[in-house]
């Protein structure tokens, strides 16, 4: 995805990013906020020549061990976060497979997600407060450290706001402590439909996972290239299940959930003897996106959730709107919460591939939503997935994000580009603009 | 400006971002331009001729260490060095970005005798004080003359190895060779020194600095020189971790059968031993006790993101040192060749991280199995030994040097 920055600022405090945003606005530009750049929707992708925005210098960090909670500044790396708590015995739950580059901004702007949410829940089940810049250049509070913050949480409404409401300049998030247990176990499939029944079976005997990924067998291959974890590429899909707890509660649900994979046709289970094998079997699944270029240059992938229920008919249907397209789909995904990741593979110096990836994400989109499901689970919709907007909302809805936006931000001038189709607000005619879709996927590479 | 590249490797990445944290100038920076995803784009910019290669294009270029942490990192398989050295490759024959000075001192590098004095000059200008040298990245002494190299005497029917001995190396810690040549001859190893080579000089630079500076013909040329020092068959040695990497990538850098079968017989002198444990003599009693010397290990990159050969590092040091490790996974420490000479205040920023994991992980000295890594490490202060030294001194070889009973010595110098 392509944009063209008009300045580009690296504020060290606070009060520097107030003073972007007021020459901005001096200049009528808007303000792009980014953090690392990992966003999978083009969110931080300046368009219009904006002022961007990068955190990537503001990196301290305060603990307050009496509240079990820590101040950060947006620039912080989520995987260097966990590592600086891990000597107190603490961590940052929300571990999106991008953990090692993304910055906690991002992760809040994004709401992002991660394998081990399916336990923890999301970023926004970890943010107490953050402190926001408006697009005015005002400074403000939203929540608390009070348990109960009093009025309505206006956190929760910056939180998965993709930059659209102002820049986050300090943050400050819950700490959770370490498992005093911690299992990882492995299981090969050789039908992906097996796979999916086990996810279902694992919860309905009533164990609750930290995590449940799948992988299906062409990403496992490609994967297994890169880290050499000892992942079967021969499988048809492989389970990574993680439990933890205190050590008697682990040892059964590990128990239990070997039993119930094998009950549905694992070939093997495999527990990870130590942190070492642990860390190299999350390695490759968390590397899985960036490793597909060993395929092809060129990825576009979705995000859809679907019903638990329905994923495994939603799954078919993906590898089937592939095939008629003669595209190459590879699935990784966070199983245990239907949150698909379909990775449309392809080249995009072949002529006319951008049609049929185009033509292939649209029609999974489409049978995502038909099976209840909705657009985004946590890549946000930024600039590339705007024009889907319509499919999931009708025009009430959008209009009462716009004017939620606009309470927050009246003169458009945060990331106003992104998230809302152009003609949310009531009014204007709500209709998909298939030519802009298009026109976008011409730019380049979907990454 | 057309770089020349394999467009299907320039293409190749994904833009995922997964490398940012592992590239130290991008860590200390914290700017895009200086990682190496600004660096790929940037290149593919200047190459499809959307962007000129300016001055601030030749600074995202020359400000990379070539630490090749980026490739380790890299799900996509995305060989960056390659990209890099390319880079330059077209930089220094369309601009003006290698001057005619730089490249003479490339070129001299293969001419060893010059070396040796050359770094006499400088020994001899520092003691005068006419040169800086903690500016310029130099180790505080530089040795004013240095004792011949000598191989041990060992069983005729002992296992022969060849032993690189290369450029700056060779003049500035030859000790570090001689206690190699020490563990070597205790392993009942015969070694053997660089043959010379038609032009009649008997080792020098393999081309690793003149390949990092985009001067590819200087690189295949001294590369060529080299590889005509080491007939035969038997395994050649390195002790500098940049000069391995360099001699394993002959077969890509020449493209010929000739130095992909030379390339495959070098190995990093530690991953050698390692696979030989079984001739080293065990532990004494002094090394089973828990005062036993507490080591830091510190891994070059290019022993680590290019050879991938850091592991046997550990494995001969262990029976004779407590080990701690770094939780940096492997960050450059910005020593990087002339790096540190080039860009000396990002070469001390990085330095600072590398500091800051060392004091964390404790230990008494530091052990590096590279010559550019130790002494910009030891201009910080900091006791730095190459694993051969601890080893030669656990194996009670230190006092053993100079007593003239070897089976060939030569004064190099
Ligand atoms: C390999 C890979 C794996 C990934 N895996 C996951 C995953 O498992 N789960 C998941 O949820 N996501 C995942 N992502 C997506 C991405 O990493 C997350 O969305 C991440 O939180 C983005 O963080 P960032 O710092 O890179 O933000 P950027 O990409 O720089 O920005 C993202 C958005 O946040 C806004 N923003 C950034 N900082 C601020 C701030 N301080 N204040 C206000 N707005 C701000 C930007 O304007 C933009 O809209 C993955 C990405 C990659 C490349
Ligand atoms: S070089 Fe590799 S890790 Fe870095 S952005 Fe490109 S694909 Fe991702
Ligand atoms: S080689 Fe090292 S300095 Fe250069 S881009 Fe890669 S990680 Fe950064």
């Amino acid at each position: 995805m392509r944009g063209d920055a008009g300045v580009v600022c690296f504020p060290l405090t606070t009060e520097e990013v107030q003073h972007c945003v007021r020459i901005a606005g001096r200049h009528g530009r808007a303000v792009v906020p980014r953090g690392a750049g990992t966003g999978l929707a083009g969110g931080a992708v300046p368009k219009d020549a904006p002022v961007v925005v990068v955190t990537t210098k503001m990196q301290q960090v305060e603990v307050d061990r009496d509240r079990r909670l820590v101040w950060v500044q947006p620039g912080v790396i989520n995987l260097d976060l966990t590592k600086q708590l891990r000597p107190d015995g603490f961590h940052f739950a929300p571990d999106p497979s991008s953990q090692q580059s993304c910055s906690l901004g991002g992760n809040v702007a994004n709401n992002s997600g991660g394998p081990h949410c399916l336990a923890y829940g999301v970023t926004s089940a970890h943010v107490v407060a953050i402190e926001v810049v408006l697009g005015d250049g005002e400074l403000t509070m939203l929540g608390g450290l009070d348990p109960e913050p009093a009025g309505y949480d206006l956190r929760g409404v910056f939180v998965g706001s993709e930059g659209c409401v102002g820049i986050a300049t300090r943050i400050a998030v819950r700490l959770t402590p370490n498992p005093p247990a911690v299992a990882t176990l492995l299981a090969d499939f050789v039908e992906p439909a097996d796979a999916a029944a086990a996810v279902s079976a694992i919860i309905a005997a009533g164990v609750v996972p930290a995590a449940i990924e799948m992988m299906d067998q062409r990403i496992t291959q490609v994967v297994e290239a890169f880290v050499g974890a000892g992942y079967p590429t021969d499988a048809g899909a492989i389970l990574l299940v993680e439990v933890d707890g205190l050590p008697g509660g682990v040892a059964a649900e590990t128990a239990l959930v070997d039993e119930v994979c094998r009950a549905h046709r694992a070939r093997s289970v495999r527990v990870a003897a130590d942190d070492e094998e642990r860390m190299l079997l999350w390695k490759g699944r968390k590397t899985a996106f960036g490793a597909v270029a060993r395929v092809k240059p060129n990825y576009y992938l979705h995000d859809t959730v679907v019903p638990r229920t329905k994923l495994l008919d939603v799954l078919r249907q993906v590898y089937e709107i592939a095939d008629r397209h003669g595209i190459i789909v590879m699935n990784v995904f966070h199983a245990g919460d239907g949150n698909l990741h379909p990775l449309l593979v392809f080249d995009a110096r072949e002529p006319g591939v951008l049609d049929r990836v185009h033509d292939a994400g649209e029609e999974i989109v489409r049978a995502s939503l038909d099976a209840g499901g909705v657009l985004s689970g946590e890549h946000g919709i930024g600039l590339e997935k705007q024009p889907f907007m319509g499919w999931q909302f009708t025009t009430v809805d959008l209009d009462a994000q716009a004017r939620l936006r606009d309470a927050f931000d009246p003169d458009g001038r945060c990331n106003p580009a992104k998230v809302l189709p152009a003609g949310s607000r009531c009014g204007d005619l709500q209709h998909l603009d298939d030519s802009r879709r298009r026109q976008l996927l011409d730019d380049g590479a979907w990454v | 400006m057309k770089i020349p590249v394999v467009e299907d490797e320039l293409a190749q990445c994904v833009s995922c971002g997964l490398c940012l944290p592992h590239c130290p100038t991008f860590r200390v920076t914290g700017e895009e331009r200086y990682s190496p995803r600004g660096r790929i784009e940037a290149i593919r910019q200047v190459h499809r001729g959307d962007e000129p290669a300016d001055a601030s294009f030749i600074d995202m270029m020359d400000t990379c260490v070539q630490c090749r942490g980026c490739e380790t990192a890299c799900p996509s398989g995305v060989p960056f060095g390659r990209l890099m050295e390319a880079a330059r490759e077209g930089l220094a024959e369309a601009t003006r970005y290698q001057p005619w000075y730089r490249r003479l001192g490339y070129r001299a590098l293969a001419v060893h005798p010059l070396v040796v004095a050359g770094s006499r000059l400088l020994a001899l200008a520092q003691r005068s004080r006419l040169v800086p040298s903690a500016r310029l990245g130099l180790p505080d002494r530089l040795p004013l003359r240095v004792a011949p190299l000598r191989v041990r005497a060992v069983a005729a029917d002992a296992p022969e190895v060849w032993f690189h001995t290369g450029c700056v190396m060779d003049a500035w810690q030859r000790d570090v060779h001689d206690a190699a040549l020490a563990v070597l001859g205790a392993m009942g190893v015969a070694a053997r020194l660089p043959q010379p080579n038609r032009r009649g000089l008997d080792g020098g630079c393999c081309g690793a600095l003149a390949g990092h500076a985009g001067l590819i013909d200087i690189a295949r040329a001294q590369a060529t020189a080299t590889m005509a020092t080491f007939p035969g068959s038997a395994p050649i040695l390195v002790d500098s971790a940049g000069c391995g990497a360099q001699l394993k990538d002959l077969g890509h850098l020449l493209g010929t059968d000739e130095a992909r079968a030379f390339s495959a017989r070098v190995f990093d002198i530690q991953e050698w031993i390692a696979a030989h444990a079984d001739r080293l003599p065990g532990p004494g009693p002094a090394a089973a006790g828990a005062d036993r010397p507490v080591v830091a290990v510190q891994d070059p990159c290019h022993l680590r993101h290019v050879q991938r050969a850091h592991l046997p590092v550990r494995q001969v040091l262990r029976p004779y040192f407590t080990l701690v490790e770094l939780d940096d996974e492997g960050l450059c420490c910005g020593a990087g060749g002339a790096y540190s000479v080039l860009q000396p205040e990002l070469s001390r920023q990085i330095r600072d991280r590398k500091l800051g994991a060392l004091r964390r992980a404790g230990g008494s000295v530091v052990a590096s199995a590279n010559p550019g890594c130790s002494m910009h490490l030891a201009a910080a202060g900091l006791e730095v030994r190459h694993p051969m030294e601890l080893l030669a001194d656990a194996l009670g070889l230190a006092a053993e040097a100079g007593d003239g009973d070897g089976q060939r010595d030569r004064d190099r110098g």
